[in-house]
């Protein structure tokens, strides 16, 4: 494997160079890669010789090519609170996590057993309730939680298992012995970021992933595909998985894509599935398709807005019915968040006896659950050294040992006020492994979080897992808001293992997923607007990118500026009251063409236009390829980081740049899409915004112009990019009738309203029609009706613009609008017959308690 | 006592609803003291599929879903039931203090005791304060029997509070409603649960119905009866004792019970979730219509039949 320049001695002993000059650790902590100073664990040997071989500077060159790659491939953990760049980046340090296979193997047996305890418990909790009825498990712990569902009780049949996929978050403290500090199963997020730090590691540091003795990661995840399809109890042939997401907008939203991508699911939202006769069903372009499986991450509470909490918009009403009714498997059962309670961990070791007649193997943290008089009685007198933490979700904790005295009181009162709501735990010293920090490996905590799979008998535990910075004190979401680092987590092998080609099989050029008829309405709707969005941009970057350009012109030359009222016009934007003098004049509208490509708050600005085109692509994530992704992501820099004090000239190449990106994005999609349903609509879109803008672009150089004439017809040729097509087919002076030819009826041009008509035509003809009619549908008819108004058109009648004719601009006018009021009405009639499932179900009575 | 129970309930639609999922709790429980025939369900239009279970408190679920477009919904339950004077509890009966009943809920074993420990906490509707607990304590001086201190805290809301249909929605809060001493029997119910949970006692919401009796030398209104809801507390090892602060009495032979749950939430007669609708109206009547007791027959154990039909 490693070649090492310079030969380790066979007894462990620490390595000299710079990289290793923050170790070794003199704390009595216990550190992962140092058994004590000096002396180095054996089963890091490799890896220590091979990190000094590489040396820091070479280090953090491969750090920030990790970093330049996990953002290529738009690997984000956004948040909710920040509406604008709503993602944050996803840092991967390049040192892996080492354990030995036997610590690995200890570990996984009591993993094994806490999912194995958990779902027997969970059976119990909604069936007899032996824990509570018995005394095993006081009853205000489980009742007195948002996460006891009463209207689960009893839901699966009696053998149905109630958790599949299990996260556990746990640490080893100074001690060396590893607790849990606590369980994820309602989404249990983790898996995907960790393949998929692998896989990026694998690409950065290619000498050390090739052949390292590692446990590889490709066959947990094809248990969790063959467990996936094993629920399918009726249709275990060709069963129809979907993963059911929160949406584009949810934290982890970038994992949903990758696991949908590479466990070959559905990606789908709510409002995507629906219930009838007692099944779920997807909707798609070509009707209701049926759904077996479904593998969720949205919370409990928000899956079914029928029983569970009905101001939900992210579930499906009746699920729960159609769980009750066999025909739908959902993996984690509903109801399952039960188990994420943090009081339970004090309950697990009798509950084990008891459960499963074992003895639990893999202890939590020290946990005192405060309705318990005496528990409550010695956190109250320990508070110094204890974490007080509410068990209710989402909620504050408190180090006793930092509390004012104050603040200690009122704690006091808030426990005695409702002592079952409250736990202590005690928090250990978590062990610490190397983090490159400055060229360095620098000693810091670390949490793990592992991950198990139901398989025939019992559960399968994923060898590795994700690994991350902390203190311990935080949970996994709120770190990553942080913006903690995480790590891979190697468990070792005792033979080298070659880098399975399954990984690269789903990871490869795959880049459009189901398309056709099995398309779901929303996508479909999401991949017009995606089209739209895209045109958008593009009309008003070409439109600043011209104003700008004028503006720079007038500073410089005093050239005619008269234009530019036009082009802010076009803009949407108000022209500025007249100035003082020119000058002022210049930096008035300078700003407002600088806000435009900066800022915000205009809806016509390339950020708010940006905006929804992310939303879109985000979530059609699995239809675009991972180049077109890579385009975005690249995009989205620029747009969104733009440098500070930009200048006009600096905001015009700017906009040159980002103009290159989208025109490459849209061409990369034509080329990598298959040209199916999705395709169709997401050019549908595109086509469609773009005969819209230049119908509105003539209405504005030729009948509703403040300064017509030459410099706006140039500034018209200019914008679509069609001045030297003009000069090389008329090799004139401008003139009104020949851009009119070239712009409007010539049906060979992509930039001419005749061309785009065409294209409208031909490629809604195509579109899935739901009804199966052998008639035109409204969408066809209104594209035909346009199409022929253009084709029957007295050009002769044009001919007489430029003498300012008030007959030709007349029946400029009649033309524009003729052409211009069926196409308004196409996107409404697309949208009733592709897209009408965005109906928000009510309910019939409003219930807040 | 007999009763033939009409309840209907009429939605109607400003635009067509294409689906709707829903669950009714619109059939009355069996218990001990009272005795239901099978209820003649008339859904219109007809459901796509139906399907009866128990909930977790017991009570009877009717889930329907209609799946064709509908402006309007009309839920008719009819049903006969008996209701006998064997109610555990009576305005004599014996009960321990207060405190040996809270004491006795908190420390013993027995499983059902445990059980009724859901009932001493707060749940979505119903959550306690020190507000509450002032409130009652007058009632509760130190070893009153349980049910004399539960009587006399009924018999104060009773007085204290006006019964008032325009102040209340099912959304106000309990606090406003105890601020501004007035609201309805679904008030009253929560307010003395949460009067009597702020004092670590075990107290359950019970809906139902209530025999109105017309002003002497009248006829009955029909349709005019409405829904009811009381409450009741946990005599540890014993059972629950029903109070009705509306009324201020034990319910007896003229209160039917539909369900019981820890408050509205839980026993709700009708919810559902509807794609499209737009704006809608509600109806709803119920009848109690008292029968002759000559008339009773031997009473089936309950399970329904779901009319068919008659076509149009």
């Amino acid at each position: 494997m490693i070649e090492a320049a310079v030969a380790f001695p066979d007894s462990p002993q620490s390595p000299h160079d710079p990289l290793f000059s923050d170790y070794p650790v003199a704390t009595a902590g216990y550190d992962e890669m140092y058994s004590a100073p000096g002396v180095l664990r054996p089963h890091w040997r490799d890896m220590a010789r091979f990190l000094e071989n590489t040396g820091g500077v070479e280090l953090e060159r491969r750090y920030s090519e990790i970093q330049r790659l996990l953002q290529a491939d738009g690997v984000t953990y956004n948040t909710y609170d920040d509406p604008h760049d709503s993602q944050r980046r996803w840092l991967l340090d390049p040192v892996p996590l080492l354990m030995t296979g036997e610590d690995w193997t200890e570990l996984a047996a009591g993993l094994e057993q806490r999912s194995r305890l958990l779902n027997t418990l969970l059976a119990d909790l909604y069936g007899p309730r032996l824990a509570i009825r018995r005394g095993w498990l006081p009853p205000e712990l489980v009742y007195a939680h948002p996460s006891f569902l009463p209207a689960c009780h009893q839901s699966l049949p009696a053998n149905d298992r109630w958790l599949i996929f299990h996260g556990v978050d746990l640490a080893r403290g100074s001690d060396g012995v590893f607790r849990v500090y606590g369980d994820r199963v309602q989404s249990p997020s983790g898996a995907g970021y960790t393949l998929e730090n692998r896989i990026i590691l694998a690409r950065a540091l290619p000498m050390l992933y090739r052949d390292a003795p590692l446990r590889r990661l490709a066959s947990f995840l094809e248990t969790e595909r063959a467990t996936l399809t094993r629920l399918a109890r009726h249709r275990p042939e060709n069963p129809h998985v979907v993963l059911l997401t929160p949406g584009p907008s949810n934290p982890v939203y970038f994992e949903h894509a990758y696991l949908a991508n590479y466990l070959s699911l559905s990606l789908v939202e709510g409002e995507d599935l629906v219930v009838r006769d007692g099944r779920v069903w997807l909707k798609t372009l070509g009707g209701l398709r049926p759904v077996d499986v479904i593998l969720r991450r949205v919370l409990d509470a928000f899956c079914d807005p029928l029983e569970l909490r009905g101001d939900s918009l992210l579930g499906v009403p009746g699920l729960l019915q159609a769980v009750r009714s066999g025909h739908v498997a959902l993996a984690n059962a509903l109801g399952a968040g039960l188990v994420e309670n943090p009081g339970l961990a004090a309950f697990l070791p009798l509950l084990c006896r008891q459960l499963l007649g074992e003895d639990l193997k893999l202890s939590s943290l020290p946990t005192w659950w405060c309705g318990h008089s005496g528990d409550r009685d010695y956190v109250l007198t320990h508070l110094d050294e204890l974490v007080v933490r509410s068990i209710l979700p989402s909620s504050p904790y408190w180090e006793g040992g930092q509390l004012t005295a104050a603040a200690r009181v009122q704690l006091n009162e808030r426990i005695q006020a409702a002592p079952h709501l409250f736990v202590a735990q005690a928090p250990a010293l978590l062990s610490t492994a190397p983090v490159l920090e400055d060229g360095r490996l620098t000693p810091r905590p670390v949490m793990l979080r592992g991950f198990s799979v139901a398989e025939d008998q019992g559960y399968r535990v994923m060898p590795g897992g994700l690994a991350r910075v902390s203190s311990g004190l935080d949970t996994l979401q709120a770190a990553l808001q942080k913006g903690g680092i995480s790590k891979d987590w190697w468990v070792l092998a005792p033979t080298p293992q070659r880098h399975v080609s399954l990984l690269r099989q789903a990871y490869g050029p795959i880049v459009v997923t189901r398309d056709g008829s099995d398309l779901p309405s929303r996508v479909a709707d999401d991949l017009f607007w995606l089209g739209r969005y895209v045109e958008r941009l593009d009309g008003n970057a070409r439109l600043l990118r011209e104003a700008l350009g004028r503006l720079l012109e007038w500073e410089q030359d005093n050239t005619d500026e008269r234009c530019l009222d036009d082009l802010l016009d076009a803009l949407d934007i108000p022209v500025p009251p007249v100035a003082e003098s020119p000058r002022a004049r210049f930096f008035a509208l300078r700003q407002e063409l600088l806000n435009l490509v900066i800022a915000a708050e205009h809806p016509g600005s390339v950020k708010a236009i940006f905006g929804g085109l992310l939303r879109t692509g985000r979530a059609v994530r699995n239809h675009l390829g991972d180049d077109s992704w890579r385009l975005l992501n690249r995009l989205q820099q620029r747009i969104q980081e733009p440098p500070q004090e930009i200048g006009a000239r600096q905001a015009r190449e700017l906009l040159e740049e980002e103009l290159m990106l989208v025109a490459a994005f849209s061409s990369l999609n034509n080329e990598t899409m298959p040209h199916h349903q999705g395709w169709l609509f997401f050019d549908v879109g595109r086509y469609l915004e773009r005969v819209l803008r230049t119908l509105d672009l003539f209405k504005l150089a030729f009948i509703t112009a403040r300064n017509p004439g030459l410099p706006l017809w140039e500034v018209v040729l200019t914008i679509t990019d069609n001045l030297t097509a003009y000069r090389r087919r008329y090799r004139s002076a401008l003139h009104p009738t020949a851009i009119i030819d070239l712009l409007l009826f010539d049906e060979g041009n992509p930039r001419a309203v005749g061309y785009q008509l065409r294209r409208l035509q031909r490629h809604i003809g195509r579109l899935q029609q739901p009804s199966g009619s052998p008639y035109r549908s409204v969408e066809e008819r209104l594209i035909l009706e346009s199409l022929t108004t253009l084709q029957l058109a007295d050009i002769a009648a044009l001919a007489t613009l430029s003498h300012d004719s008030t007959r030709s601009s007349a029946e400029l006018t009649r033309l524009l609008d003729a052409l211009q009021t069926p196409l308004m009405g196409l996107s409404d009639a697309l949208t009733h017959s592709h897209f009408s499932h965005a109906e928000v179900p009510q309910q019939l009575i409003t219930m807040r308690p | 006592m007999r009763y033939t129970i009409t309840h209907r309930t009429l939605y109607q639609y400003s635009s067509g609803v294409a689906l709707c999922h829903n669950e009714a709790r619109l059939l009355p429980k069996e218990t001990p003291w009272q005795l239901c025939r099978p209820s003649q369900i008339r859904i219109r239009p007809r459901p796509a599929l139906s399907d009866e279970r128990l909930d977790f408190f017991g009570n009877r679920v009717l889930y329907f879903a209609i799946q064709d477009v509908h402006y309007r919904l009309e839920v008719t339950v009819v049903t006969e039931v008996r209701v006998l004077d064997e109610r555990p509890f009576h305005e004599s009966s014996p009960s321990p203090s207060w405190e040996q009943a809270r004491q006795m809920l908190w420390e013993n074993p027995d499983p059902e005791i445990i059980e009724a420990r859901l009932f001493a906490l707060d749940s979505p509707f119903v959550a306690t304060g020190p507000a509450f607990r002032d409130y009652a304590e007058p009632s509760f001086p130190p070893g009153r029997p349980l049910l004399a201190a539960v009587a006399d805290l009924n018999q104060r809301i009773y007085s204290d509070f006006k019964y008032d249909p325009h102040f209340t929605t099912v959304a106000t809060p309990l606090d406003e409603v105890l601020q501004e001493r007035r609201g309805v029997c679904q008030d009253f119910a929560h307010l003395g649960i949460a009067c009597l949970r702020g004092l670590g006692l075990a107290a359950r919401y019970v809906s139902g119905y209530l025999e109105t009796l017309p002003p002497p030398g009248q006829s009955r209104l029909i349709g005019a009866d409405a829904s009811h809801a009381w409450l009741a507390v946990y005599v540890p090892g014993v059972g629950w004792a029903e109070f009705d602060p509306t009324n201020d009495c034990m319910p007896n032979t003229q209160h039917v019970t539909l369900a019981w749950g820890r408050d509205y939430g839980d026993v709700a007669p009708l919810t559902g979730v509807m794609t499209g609708g737009g704006s809608h109206s509600l109806k709803v009547s119920v009848d109690v219509a008292p029968q002759a007791e000559a008339a009773v027959k031997k009473f089936k154990p309950a399970t329904n039949e779901i009319q068919p039909a008659p076509e149009p």
